[in-house]
């Protein structure tokens, strides 16, 4: 089964793809707010941010200095781009799933209840590594 | 090398990305209903302004006032501006708050206007002073709920999308 095109291999982790798309809603974001939201330790934030970085998915600038010193964090248009496209690409293998992939609890679209238990019911979907 | 997702698990990685994004709003609401002490503030240099401007100042030392006025709140801007911790992707924003920016100063300028003619018609003394009370307090008594108006439809704008994508 081919992979929907736009699937990102490199914001699919859990972890990356919940920063990314926190900060896909802002312009920019402080790195204690980003650490606070997500719960994350700061060493681990760092290391998927610098992840991300190198990818040129985000820039980090920091600013002043001493005890004033803040770090702000941006999704670049390039991690723009990729995060809109493997939002599609996830929901493009939810509807290609067909009823059998939306289950019975999800009746109200506000109610966002956890999903039972993957019971295998849908397309097996296969994202190729290399981007 | 391949990363199997099936439906499910892509079902909830769309629960997942509009978990980090819900914080955002938080943030965003909880700014707006905190910034009571910003909106005071604002007030408290408009009524020192508009109670010096009403006095029979010179042009330059108006020019002066009014300098020093927008010198105030440009500081003020910048000092909110640093406290902030994120700042919302203009794309999210809803006509709702450019309206009630534009509504704030519609209704400021017409309370300052017409508090300023009723003074005179009716020659009120101290009259500087009424028509800066009158002007600050319509501003304190309107920006609150048009900011708490502005910020509430953010949410539902901003997370349609995904509930769209993923609460079929």
């Amino acid at each position: 089964m081919s992979t929907p095109s736009g699937f990102d291999e490199l914001i699919h982790p859990a972890t990356r793809l919940s920063v990314v798309a926190l900060l896909a809603a802002t312009e920019w974001a402080d790195f204690p707010f980003l650490r606070d939201s997500l719960s994350l330790s700061d060493s681990a934030l760092s290391k998927q941010l610098h992840t991300l970085e190198e990818a040129e998915y985000l820039e980090i600038r920091k600013e002043g200095g001493g005890r004033k010193r803040r770090t702000k964090v941006r999704l670049t248009s390039r991690g723009r781009s990729a995060f809109e496209g493997h939002v599609a690409a996830l929901r493009a293998i939810v509807e290609g799933a067909g009823p059998a992939a939306a289950p019975a609890h999800r009746t109200e679209s506000r109610a966002w209840p956890e999903p039972a238990a993957a019971t295998g019911a849908g397309q097996q979907q296969h994202a190729e590594a290399g981007r | 090398m391949s990363t199997p997702v099936n439906a499910e698990q892509a079902w909830q990685d769309l629960q997942r990305i509009r978990v980090p994004q819900e914080r955002v709003y938080d943030e965003i609401e909880r700014c707006a209903e905190s910034d009571a002490g910003a909106t005071y503030t604002t007030a408290g240099i408009m009524w020192v302004f508009l109670a010096v401007s009403g006095l029979d100042l010179p042009g330059w030392a108006f020019g002066l006032v009014l300098a020093a006025y927008v010198a105030v709140l440009g500081s003020l801007a910048v000092i909110y501006n640093r406290r902030t911790r994120m700042r919302l992707h203009r794309s999210r924003h809803s006509w709702r708050s450019v309206a009630a920016f534009f509504a704030g100063m519609a209704v400021t300028a017409v309370t300052i206007l017409a508090s300023g003619l009723l003074v005179d018609r009716l020659a009120l003394p101290y009259g500087s002073l009424i028509r800066a009370t009158v002007s600050a307090g319509a501003f304190v008594l309107f920006i609150g709920p048009a900011n708490r108006w502005a910020v509430g439809s953010l949410r539902d704008r901003g997370t349609s999308d995904l509930r769209k994508g993923a609460g079929r």
